[in-house]
């Protein structure tokens, strides 16, 4: 047995678990319509790799992961391709994302590539490979893609299974423990062979008995892995608070597991991990659990990835007078402002209260501080102190009072003797430094790339200037070289008589021969002066033939003239252009490339990784932007030479 | 149109009226006990104190033009109302309940924005203010279980005029204050009167410090003020007290005389004035504590706790600046 340590604050509101009968899973009916929305992990949202149309069959990819925190998606059954769309996804603020929507063909035929396998003929490198072809995210809510969270190059001696499930009502961990332990201890075993010497905690809060029992005896011959019983408290699942349960140990501020040596995944998802490398089978299906008081068949259902919660929430019988659906449990869940919208890999619960069931909040009073909130908090904060600068826009105070270490567990709110909305004040203060760090990054960004490009102009110029000197001193010289020349082989008299005759020859001549040749910006210019020139004379005429002038016939032959030297501008232009080799279409080419990586180079600025993320993250992303830019400039001396080859070889 | 709440979607049912009742509830068996002892004097001044009180916060509430009937709600009038009815002397006429009322509800609170926002414990101000201006009459206390009957009360109450004889104005600690050359021990033999008045003061400090346990285990607030202050007053007692027993009241004295109890456990632990942090709460109730023993020893005025708790208000934010815990992941 180890040693618990317990960690500060916590609550034990109702638990209410029974009510979705954890341990008996059902599964529901095939939906005719999913919508497998493309960011469901916490990295960038993958791509598409199917169109309209298409036939796809179960398990087969149908988006690729972009970047290291994203993950692949897959058709949860066979069918067509209905579209690749923007639909309304569970988001509290009911944002739209791009989403594939599938029609189910009813006969959910897995795809032919989809083999099992035994890991123990495939090397490290080949169950890595299996894992993340099956696009395994974090299934307790964090929707951290799981081959990213194993690539950690920091040393772990343990490995902590998070069978914990705090919030109450949710018993979505409990029963795959019940009904999968076997995959469970099988996908433990892989985790410990890739991640070397490690032992394993499974840590299960007190109130599962039937699972503790399950996972003791699927792991009685295991030594290495110890099964773990915690006493329900709310937030105990959470991980840092599950960490110091465990360890008396705190993750670093900004720190992640990982630097403790523990490694944390969800028991849903080491089972889903099992799926992928023994049986191939990628992550589309996940044990939610739907309950509260609003539903007549409240269960733990196998529901397809892409489900639409309204599909869920007929098959459960939810009741005409319920009023609200909330996804996820009630502490942590949010409201759904539409009920069109689908479940994805992460979605644990679905909550319809009877009506009855969560009174709505009195009034928020007056903060009396109290300080039952400082006794609850789990993360050691201050809730009432923040409370009250976020209430005055204290930003900058309020971080120092960690704000930004809250984590929005509601501990504070359900004991608040003044019903204040506490979590929702916080999440307020939260979103406003959250837009303020970003356009400090992005304005920060903006200017060393503005700086970047003055550096740039500024050697440019000196290179040209270096050359144009180098010029004129080959120049120079050369001048020098055949003076001596002369000096040595030709009498200086007749020279000097030469010279003479060479300047009168020189005042002689037309005025026009001795003129150069026009530039190519003179010709430009000539163009652009004779275009506006007949724009001018057209908008006379025009005018003149609607008010009956006169002198419409007199513009008329000023249009003509002016259209015949229009054209002889242009002509003469293009001429010269394509002596020089300029080639409209390259340009229009050059232009699209510039355009291209210029856009390419604003949407990485906008996806900067969040402060918190990994070194790791930084680094590359630093490296992605950094490749992005340089092909920026090239794009932009690209163009500029095609533009102007005179300037570039003058 | 569908309400929409931020989680979390349950509440543990706690209320803020709840917490101001048990407080009165808590608060009983000290105000029998004083009755018991001083009479129906007390009774008066809580029910005037409270009759005043509310109306005074519906005026007020009417003039900041807010809901009336939700802020008497929350109740925190009537336990400031009680707070400083019990802490002025049994034989307060009505103008000086009147005037500690106005001080304490408008001065001491809505001066500053209402509940959650005053600096000063506004029960202890308006003793204050009181003691500051009318010292005599706040002094008058009947000689322990010499009480009026409640005709004579009433008369005293509105008019004062009564049997005088049975009134004193010389309380133990200000026996103690005024030695002029003799020891505590002679002092307790030549006024057999303060002797039984000290009795008194120790059932009642008694009844306050249950009903302070009772709070303390129904979670209302935590030991760390309290404590504090006790273990400060008691510590200074045992510096100055335990080599010259003659000359300074003892620890336990100091305990259990004047508003010690009642200030450590109904007064300090008002969470609005006091510091915020458990170890800021530690903080401020010690040095209640030691300000108490110091301005009762060597101070002006008879008891201390009133002027302590001021004090500290104004030093809480400091303490706060100071004593922020640490968050999670900060600890090395």
């Amino acid at each position: 047995m180890i040693q618990l340590y317990n960690f500060p604050g916590g609550i034990h509101p109702p638990e209410n678990k029974e009510l979705s009968n954890p341990g008996q899973l059902v599964t529901l009916p095939l939906p005719e319509e999913l919508i497998i929305p493309l960011g469901q992990h916490i990295g960038a949202p993958s791509e598409a790799v199917v169109k309209k149309g298409d036939k796809v069959s179960k398990g087969q990819l149908i988006a690729k992961a972009i970047g290291p925190r994203s993950a692949d998606l897959h058709a949860p059954t066979s069918g067509m391709i209905a579209d690749v769309s923007d639909q309304q996804v569970a988001h509290a603020s009911g944002l739209k994302e791009t989403c594939i929507r599938l029609q189910a063909d009813g006969k959910d035929t897995w795809h032919a590539d989809i083999t099992p396998a035994d890991p123990e003929q495939l090397s490290d490198e080949e169950v890595r490979q299996r894992m993340a072809a099956g696009g395994i995210i974090g299934m307790g809510g964090a929707g951290f893609p799981s081959n990213a969270k194993l690539a950690t190059d920091k040393p772990i001696h343990t490995l902590l299974l998070n069978g914990v499930e705090c919030e109450p009502y949710i018993s979505a961990d409990d029963t795959i423990m019940q009904v999968d332990s076997d995959g469970i201890v099988k996908g433990t075993r892989l985790l410990m062979r890739l991640l070397g010497q490690v032992k394993c905690i499974i840590a299960i809060e007190d109130n599962k008995p039937k699972a503790i029992a399950t996972m003791q005896a699927a792991t009685a011959d295991e030594a290495a892995i110890e099964v773990v019983v915690i006493p329900t408290k709310y937030p105990s699942g959470g991980e840092k608070q599950l960490i110091q349960n465990l360890t008396g140990k705190q993750v670093p501020k900004g720190g992640i597991p990982a630097d403790l040596g523990i490694l944390c995944v969800n028991v849903a998802t080491v089972n889903a991990i099992h799926d992928a490398v023994y049986l191939g089978r990628p992550s589309i299906d996940r044990i939610t659990t739907v309950t509260g008081k609003g539903v007549n068949k409240p269960g733990n259902y196998r529901i397809l990835v892409g489900t639409k919660v309204d599909f869920i929430l007929d098959q459960c019988e939810i009741h005409a007078n319920a009023n609200k659906v909330l996804l996820g449990g009630p502490m942590m869940g949010f409201q759904l402002p539409s009920t069109q919208v689908p479940l994805v890999k992460t979605s644990n619960c679905l909550l319809i209260p009877g009506v009855d069931e969560f009174p709505a909040a009195d009034t928020a009073m007056a903060c009396i501080r109290c300080g039952q909130c400082e006794v609850v908090c789990p993360a050691q904060l201050l809730p009432q102190e923040l409370f009250w600068l976020a209430k005055s826009d204290a930003f900058d105070k309020i971080e120092q009072y960690n704000l930004m270490d809250c984590i929005e567990c509601g501990a504070c709110a359900y004991v608040c003797p003044s019903q204040i909305p506490l979590v929702q004040h916080y999440r307020y203060a939260k979103g406003v430094i959250r837009h303020k760090a970003q356009e400090a990054k992005q304005a920060e960004h903006a200017k060393l790339r503005f700086e970047a490009r003055e550096q740039r102009l500024i050697d440019e110029k000196n290179a040209k200037e270096e050359r144009r000197k180098a010029r004129a001193a080959a120049a120079a010289a050369a001048q020098a070289a055949k003076r001596a020349n002369q000096a040595d082989g030709e009498d200086p008299i007749a020279a000097a008589k030469a010279r003479v005759e060479a300047k009168k020859q020189a005042a002689n001549t037309p005025a026009t021969d001795t003129k150069a040749e026009p530039s190519h910006k003179e010709l430009k210019t000539a163009a652009a002066i004779a275009r506006t020139k007949l724009k001018k004379a057209q908008k006379a005429f025009a005018d003149a033939v609607a008010t009956d002038h006169p002198d419409t016939d007199k513009l008329q032959a000023t249009v003509n003239e002016l259209t015949q030297r229009s054209a002889a501008a242009a002509e003469a232009l293009a001429n010269f252009e394509s002596q020089l080799g300029v080639d409209p279409e390259a340009i229009k080419a050059a232009q699209v490339e510039w355009a291209k990586a210029n856009a390419k180079v604003r949407k990485l600025t906008k996806l900067a990784p969040e402060d918190d993320a990994t070194e790791a993250v930084h680094k590359e992303y630093q490296q992605t932007l950094a490749t992005a830019e340089k092909d920026l400039q090239q794009a932009e001396s690209h163009l500029q030479s095609l533009k102007n080859p005179t300037e570039e070889s003058s | 149109m569908m309400r929409f709440f931020s989680s979390p979607h349950l509440h543990g049912g706690n209320r803020s009226q709840k917490i101001m009742l048990l407080v009165i509830i808590a608060a009983l068996p000290g105000i029998l006990t004083q009755l018991y002892w001083f009479g129906y004097g007390t009774l008066f001044n809580i029910i005037w104190a409270t009759l005043l009180g509310l109306l005074m916060e519906a005026g007020v509430l009417l003039l900041r033009r807010r809901p009336v009937g939700f802020f008497l709600k929350d109740g925190s009038v009537v336990v400031t109302t009680l707070l400083l009815a019990l802490a002025l002397p049994p034989m307060s006429p009505w103008w000086l309940v009147t005037t500690a009322t106005l001080f304490a509800v408008i001065f001491g609170k809505h001066i500053y924005g209402g509940l959650g926002n005053n600096p000063f414990n506004p029960a202890m101000l308006g003793y204050a203010i009181c003691l500051i201006s009318f010292p005599v009459s706040m002094t008058v206390w009947t000689a322990a279980g010499q009480y009026l009957n409640l005709a004579d009360q009433w008369l005293w109450f509105w008019t004062e005029q009564g049997q005088i004889d049975a009134i004193t104005q010389a309380t133990p600690l200000d026996v103690i204050k005024h030695l002029s050359g003799s020891t505590i021990g002679e002092m307790w033999s030549a006024n057999p009167d303060v002797v039984a008045y000290k009795a008194a003061m120790l059932w009642i400090n008694i009844a306050y410090l249950v009903g302070g346990i009772a709070l303390l285990f129904l979670r209302v607030f935590t030991w760390h003020a309290p404590v504090a202050m006790l273990a400060g007053l008691a510590v200074m007692a045992f510096l100055f007290g335990a080599g010259e027993p003659d000359l300074y009241a003892s620890a336990s004295d100091h305990l259990f005389l004047g508003a010690t109890m009642l200030g450590a456990f109904f007064i300090i632990t008002d969470p609005v004035s006091s510091a915020t942090s458990r170890n800021g709460k530690l903080i401020f109730g010690a040095g209640i504590g030691i300000l108490t023993y110091i301005i009762r020893t060597w101070g002006n005025y008879p008891d201390a706790v009133a002027f302590a708790v001021l004090l500290m208000n104004l030093a809480a934010p400091l303490i706060d600046q100071y004593t922020r815990p640490k968050a999670y992941g900060q600890q090395s």
